[in-house]
């Protein structure tokens, strides 16, 4: 074996250990970078969980027993979480349109609006959902509208990247017909950009609406309407029986919503 | 117009317009829920007009002079939701690595799979919000409990892209392993863990991104952070420092995006190789992330 192996000069094996090295080198510095509390790091206190288990546990215990007699009161709640997502949704759709086809480079050949838009779905995008979802509702007030706004603004940033990004990655023939015809940019986008990104699109909004469902069922945590204001209601009087009666209920919504989409986004392609 | 005119003058019948009733009956039953959702929702309509000039006042008290002198406590703040949203990284990424493997199809055997699947699909399923809100009020309020709670809440999809990646994992490795007698410890090892391990790296480098998004919400809950941070200037309306707190977010959070994504593409596209060109088509081919 070594015998005919020696009659070939095998490769050298990469030198990639001192490499290695140097990765978990820096993987290791910056974990511990985040374990020590005095610049802000955390602490790792095992100690502290077993100490507020044995208050915690009782909940746990309480959780895993629903009292499904609850069910009835989260009815309302859950379809105005619905609709905060449906309305969030349809509305970002309708912005979503104009503002794809100025962030994609075919669609929109002036690099400075362009840039402009991109910079601002990127800072929208960057910003927590619940984290407007708290400011808003420190400027309008605790109700729906806030809800629907984060749900508006976190829909657009989702839909204007991922679209504009598979506009940009597609090719363009077809809108080279638009301009050797003598179209203006517009017209181009109108007839030939458009009809070409409708899925694109539909697969986005459906996108959205699944996510939406997810994320209103957690702004009334912040006061921004919806079935969390409810559980989050119930999780401060400690009644963990119903929460659990809700976390069903969501987990049910969601799946049930995500099948649904799942089939009309088959559909679509 | 005089396309199909022409058409008709040689004799030619054009095909009849594709029918329209689907995407008709698509758009009323849309306009339908829509015009539902709106109608029910106890929203006052006639304050609509005052908001854009609300939120222009408040954008205004917020970003016209943010007040900086709070931002050394910002930023340590900042550097907790980022240990908070790491630790939680890496529990969940040390999890869901063996669970997910045991879950793919090949190495895990059924009565195993199965069930770790189902426990993936129930975490997915509910906001990890909510999941990791759950464990805070069992577990304490304190952000090594925030991390905790990330970590367990992020298991449910990570463990779903793990399986994943291992399945779609070329089969030719892992009977060539089989065919040299290896077991399934070894086919994992030095079949399965070489192909994936770029995929999978990535895919844990995605999850602490993900995990600082939610490690500023955890915050707004009282877990700690910026996010508990933002929540009380907010609500003692202090719109200065709110706004000084909201720039430190966007810029934290797109400064890690961008260098969690540059060792991204290093670590599933490899280096950039200097002075030859790759096909574009070579690069759609690796494996990456959207």
């Amino acid at each position: 074996m070594s015998q005919a192996l020696s009659r070939y000069t095998l490769p050298a094996r990469p030198h990639t250990r001192g490499r290695t090295a140097l990765i978990v080198l820096a993987v290791v510095t910056f974990t511990v970078a985040t374990c020590i509390p005095a610049i802000g790091g955390i602490e790792l206190d095992f100690g502290a969980i077993i100490r507020n288990w044995s208050n915690g546990s009782g909940l746990l215990a309480q959780f895993l027993q629903p009292d499904f007699s609850f069910l009835p009161r989260t009815i309302g709640p859950m379809l105005e979480t619905l609709q905060m997502a449906v309305v969030g949704a349809f509305f970002a759709a309708l912005v979503s349109v104009p503002l794809t086809l100025w962030a994609a480079v075919p669609t929109n050949p002036h690099a400075i609006s362009r840039r402009l838009v991109r910079a601002v779905i990127n800072v929208i995008r960057s910003v927590p959902d619940l984290v407007y979802a708290t400011v808003l509702v420190a400027i309008i007030g605790v109700g729906v509208l806030p809800g629907v706004l984060t749900l508006l603004l976190f829909d657009i940033g989702i839909v204007v990247k991922l679209v504009s990004e598979a506009i940009d990655s597609a090719d363009h023939a077809y809108m080279e017909a638009g301009r050797a015809a003598g179209g203006t940019q517009t017209q181009i986008n109108r007839t030939t950009a458009l009809p070409q990104t409708w899925p694109l699109f539909a697969n986005q909004w459906l996108y959205t609406l699944e996510l939406n469902v997810r994320i209103s069922a957690i702004l009334g945590i912040v006061g921004a309407g919806g079935i969390g204001r409810l559980l989050d209601e119930r999780r401060a009087f400690y009644a963990y029986d119903d929460v659990s009666v809700i976390v069903l209920e969501i987990l049910v919504v969601v799946v049930l919503i995500e099948v649904f989409s799942n089939y009309l986004r088959k559909r679509l392609t | 117009m005089s396309a199909s005119a022409s058409a008709r003058e040689l004799g030619l019948e054009l095909p009849p317009p594709p029918s329209r009733l689907a995407s008709t009956l698509t758009a009323v039953i849309v306009g339908a829920v829509v015009l539902w959702a709106t109608a029910g929702l106890p929203i006052d309509w006639s304050d609509l007009g005052a908001i854009p000039g609300e939120i222009l006042h408040y954008g205004a008290l917020m970003f016209a002079d943010p007040n900086w002198e709070k931002l050394p406590r910002a930023l340590f703040e900042t550097w907790r939701s980022i240990s908070m949203a790491w630790i939680g990284a890496i529990l969940c990424v040390l999890v869901s690595i063996p669970l997910g493997m045991l879950a793919a199809r090949g190495v895990g055997p059924a009565w195993i799979r199965l069930p770790l699947r189902g426990v993936f699909a129930v975490i997915r399923a509910v906001p990890e919000v909510i999941i990791a809100l759950l464990l805070l009020t069992v577990t304490g309020l304190t952000p090594f409990t925030g991390a905790l709670a990330l970590g367990i809440a992020g298991i449910g999809t990570q463990g779903k892209w793990v399986y994943e990646t291992i399945e779609s994992v070329e089969e030719g490795a892992s009977e060539a392993v089989r065919a040299a007698g290896g077991g399934p410890a070894e086919v994992t090892r030095w079949a399965l863990w070489p192909a994936a391990a770029p995929a999978l790296m990535s895919f844990a480098l995605y999850r602490f991104e993900i995990n600082i998004r939610t490690s500023a919400v955890l915050g707004l809950v009282g877990a700690g952070g910026i996010g508990s941070m933002l929540a009380n200037y907010t609500n003692f309306r202090q719109w200065d420092t709110v706004g000084m707190l909201l720039i430190v977010v966007v810029v934290a959070t797109m400064t890690i995006d961008a260098i969690s994504g540059a060792i991204r593409r290093r670590i599933t596209q490899g280096a950039r190789v200097r002075g030859i060109r790759r096909s574009s088509k070579g690069r759609q081919d690796v494996v990456g992330i959207r």
